[in-house]
């Protein structure tokens, strides 16, 4: 008896049960949902310029390579690392530590050899074309910043410029 | 600081004739316009600055002053096509220091590039557009004349971390 009426009314309850308990985990569920969503919406986009200073952190580590596989150019590369140390902190300065670390993700826009590799005039060469790739990154930066930042770019440009002149040359 | 506007400064060329006409004070004209006077400056400068060179380097001056001549015209044609009235250069400037020999007119060519450089770079925070493009053109070949001049002038390193900054960071 107990059985027949479980059996004829079942399906009734049940349904209800299972409808509420679904409507009740569907709203629990979108709430979830929107929590999770609420979670990640206050991070940040990344500043227009986290390029850039991963790029300047980027040339650093080339040079300081460089200047450890090949003493004898440190006396010539050393102000052009000192150069892009100082670049990134400024820029650092300018937009704040990245979130999460962007320096060896960067790569020049130009395919490269190592600057480890090879004899003194192909690293020289090999540098000088990772400056001027940096070059043209920091002026399309510059003409699409705000007018507070272009000074700063400017100037990177420029050093990125002239380190690209002073590799060129034969002495 | 150069130029067409009397100052005290010792370090630039400066007109020698009478006082100069009223300029803007502020935003992008005024900046252009200093852009403008350290270019006319720059071009009287590289007439003494060649004469005291060898040939090898009068050659590279020869190029400074026609670069300088081209980035002047290009920037008088933006500000006339803007309504301005963009001065003439002096008849004549005082140089900050005479010169009298190669070292001399190297020393001179670092400060005037230097110079130029830098009211570029004043200009680039000042303008926008084909302006700003101009300004940054300008800063960048500026610089890169004046780390070669430095290298003539035996001037080591012969780069700087932020060309056209007056005031630049401390060394790290």
């Amino acid at each position: 008896m107990v059985f027949t009426m479980a059996v004829r009314y079942g399906p009734v309850w049940t349904r209800r049960a299972v409808l509420g308990a679904a409507g009740g985990a569907g709203v629990a569920g979108v709430l979830a949902g929107c929590s999770l969503f609420a979670r990640e919406q206050p991070e940040p986009p990344p500043d227009p310029l986290a390029p850039l200073l991963a790029s300047a952190r980027a040339l650093l580590a080339r040079y300081q390579e460089a200047i450890a596989d090949h003493p004898d150019l440190a006396e010539r590369l050393e102000p052009i690392r000192q150069a892009h140390a100082a670049h990134a902190e400024a820029l650092e300065e300018l937009i704040g530590p990245p979130a999460t670390p962007t320096s060896g993700v960067w790569s020049p826009p130009l395919a490269t050899p190592t600057a480890g590799t090879g004899n003194p005039a192909d690293v020289l060469a090999a540098l000088a074309e990772v400056e001027r790739a940096g070059e043209r990154e920091a002026r399309l930066a510059c003409l699409s910043a705000p007018p507070e930042r272009t000074g700063l770019l400017g100037s990177i440009t420029a050093a990125r410029a002239t380190h690209a002149e002073v590799l060129t040359w034969s002495d | 600081m150069v130029g067409l506007r009397q100052s005290t400064d010792p370090t630039t060329p400066q007109p020698t004739g009478g006082p100069s006409p009223e300029r803007p004070t502020s935003g992008a004209p005024a900046a252009l316009m200093e852009a403008l006077a350290a270019e006319h400056a720059a071009i009287f400068a590289y007439g003494p600055i060649g004469a005291k060179l060898d040939e090898d380097l009068a050659e590279f001056a020869r190029d400074a002053e026609a670069a300088h001549r081209a980035r002047r015209d290009a920037l008088v044609l933006a500000l006339t096509a803007d309504g301005a009235d963009p001065p003439a250069a002096e008849p004549s400037y005082a140089l900050p220091f005479p010169v009298s020999g190669t070292a001399d007119a190297l020393r001179l060519a670092v400060q005037i590039e230097e110079r130029v450089a830098a009211v570029w770079r004043a200009a680039l925070r000042a303008g926008a557009g084909v302006t700003g493009a101009g300004a940054l053109v300008g800063l960048v070949d500026a610089a890169v004349r004046a780390t070669t001049w430095r290298r003539s002038a035996g001037i080591t390193p012969a780069t700087v971390p932020f060309p056209g900054d007056p005031c630049p960071p401390p060394p790290i």
